[in-house]
């Protein structure tokens, strides 16, 4: 029987969702407790009360509008690709000249992207560089899997544009980008790390000292650098830095003095100032910023992370058979074990 | 009559093959539909637009899968991804409130469709009144009848997650809908 109460599993339960032993645990502490049998009732009857839900008809005119909207989207990039005017003209003259270049070079019919927004500039291959002035934006369609917005004084390379692979670099300057792709098909390359795009929306800029800043709102990226990986969650920040990869990862509304004191720990501050710092870390975290304490763990020394260890898991309480001296000696299982309990607070 | 998906329907829709896709849309589109109806409060429009909006992302992307068995994780990434980036854009055009809604039923008498029908539009509106993370998690479970794992790489997230949020939610339907039970 479970010693404590078994309220977190009642839905589970009731799902069918426990493994054998974990029910029979679950029904020996019912028998004993009354207090978690009523909140049984009243999870069965909130269940009871969801499984009223009937699917609606989707309306009939929905396949219709969807055959239309996709002919409408395929339309413009054949017009912006044989202006109407030249083609008018010229189009004898016209097909024999696309005729020849499709022949001679293999070039023109390799993928590329829509731009919209910059004159000149109908179509991105890879390869090719996009640049916007600091009075200019465009539009990319990322292949078919989503679309960047660029934002002024940007630059960037198209650099891979196949099915199971989508590469860009952003060299300089601000991009939003969104997507609807299977995870880890688009990826943003910057002089100090690479987005992974794990499903979602999110803003990358690059500094001009190499740097860049991450501002995800939606889902999930990966910023990666020769085999380090950090999971920025929405509503969090990463900052990254040439030459050393991607930063300890924040959420927006952790305070100012969280925010300034895990910046100069990213940016290497060692002896009294490091222990200084990591005491305000230590001090300011919330619950939700066990985010940020996780991330630190291997990036410090084992005496810090004996001290990120104890706050941590005030915090969070680590789960069965993780421990301190596991922790601090960087215990590949005992960290992923830790993680998946603290991941459940970003997702 | 449920459609039957299989590999070589996923695989007739990566040639470009249009009557796989119209399975595909067949068998999915109430489902999605509904979804995107009670998430979004019974707005029968921004219900279609949801729809439609996840079907052209399907179709234009369906040619990027490796396999059969990520597919319904992805679409069902696809639907909350969808609806969550949708109410950020329109936060502030969104009622939460009084809208009634059809919800057909030809099995039941007269009066068991209306008592089943009054109670699935309260609770429809409990839910609508969740935040939107927790929202999405009951519609998957009762729209799709996914268990937690998928769910949980739908959503991108743990099983315990899953549970949590299914916990509180069933526990807010209980409470707010005491006097249906």
């Amino acid at each position: 029987m479970f010693r404590t109460h078994i309220t977190r599993h009642l839905s589970a339960y009731h799902h069918g969702e426990l493994s054998p032993d974990e029910k029979r645990r679950v029904e020996g502490h019912l028998r004993e407790c009354a207090r978690c049998r009523r909140a049984n009732d009243e999870i069965r009857r909130g269940a009871r009360l969801a499984s009223s839900l009937s699917l609606s008809e989707a309306p009939e005119a929905t396949w219709n509008d969807l055959l239309k909207l996709r002919s409408a989207s395929s339309r413009p990039s054949r017009r912006q690709w044989i202006p109407q005017a030249v083609f008018a003209g010229l189009a004898a003259a016209a097909v024999i000249v696309i005729v020849g270049i499709f022949s001679w070079n293999s070039f023109w019919r390799s993928p590329s992207w829509e731009v919209t927004g910059l004159p000149g500039t109908p179509r991105l291959r890879a390869g090719q560089v996009l640049e916007t002035d600091s009075s200019s934006t465009a539009q990319v369609k990322v292949a078919n899997i989503g679309q960047i917005t660029v934002d002024p004084n940007t630059r960037i390379r198209l650099l891979v544009t196949r099915s199971n692979e989508h590469r860009i670099a952003l060299d300089r300057g601000r991009l939003e980008a969104s997507t609807w792709a299977p995870p880890r098909l688009f990826i943003v390359e910057t002089p100090s790390a690479a987005a992974v795009d794990l499903g979602c929306k999110y803003t990358l800029e690059v500094e001009r000292d190499g740097g860049s800043l991450l501002h995800v709102t939606l889902g999930l990226v990966a910023l990666e650098r020769e085999g380090r990986e950090t999971i920025v969650p929405a509503g969090a920040f990463c900052r990254t830095r040439a030459g050393a990869g991607p930063g300890t990862p924040f959420f927006e509304d952790s305070s100012d003095r969280f925010q300034s004191a895990l910046r100069d720990l990213d940016s290497g501050a060692g002896g009294p100032e490091r222990t200084r710092q990591l005491e305000i870390v230590l001090r300011e975290a919330r619950v939700r910023d066990a985010l940020s304490l996780w991330h630190l763990l291997p990036r410090l020394n084992p005496e810090s992370r004996g001290l990120i260890y104890e706050r941590l898991a005030q915090l969070l309480p680590p789960p069965s058979g993780v421990t301190r001296d596991g922790i601090v000696a960087l215990d590949p299982a005992m960290l992923d074990a830790w993680k998946k309990v603290v991941s459940q607070l970003w997702q | 009559m449920e459609q039957i998906i299989d590999d070589s329907t996923i695989e007739a829709c990566q040639r470009g093959d249009s009557d796989a896709f119209r399975l595909l849309f067949e068998r999915y589109k109430d489902r999605v539909y509904s979804i995107a109806l009670c998430f979004f409060d019974g707005n029968e429009a921004i219900a279609r637009d949801v729809t439609q909006d996840v079907f052209v992302k399907l179709l234009t992307s369906i040619s990027q899968f490796q396999n059969r068995s990520e597919f319904s994780t992805w679409l069902y990434r696809l639907v909350t991804n969808t609806c969550l980036d949708r109410k950020r854009t329109f936060k502030r055009l969104l009622s939460f409130g009084t809208r009634e809604i059809e919800i057909p039923d030809q099995r039941r008498s007269v009066e068991e469709k209306y008592i089943q029908r009054e109670l699935e539009a309260s609770v429809r509106k409990v839910i609508a009144g969740m935040k939107p993370r927790l929202r999405i998690t009951v519609l998957l479970k009762y729209f799709e009848d996914l268990s937690y794992e998928e769910i949980a790489a739908a959503l991108g997230c743990s099983k315990g997650t899953v549970a949590s949020r299914l916990n509180r939610a069933h526990q807010i339907l209980a409470r707010k809908l005491s006097h249906h039970v």
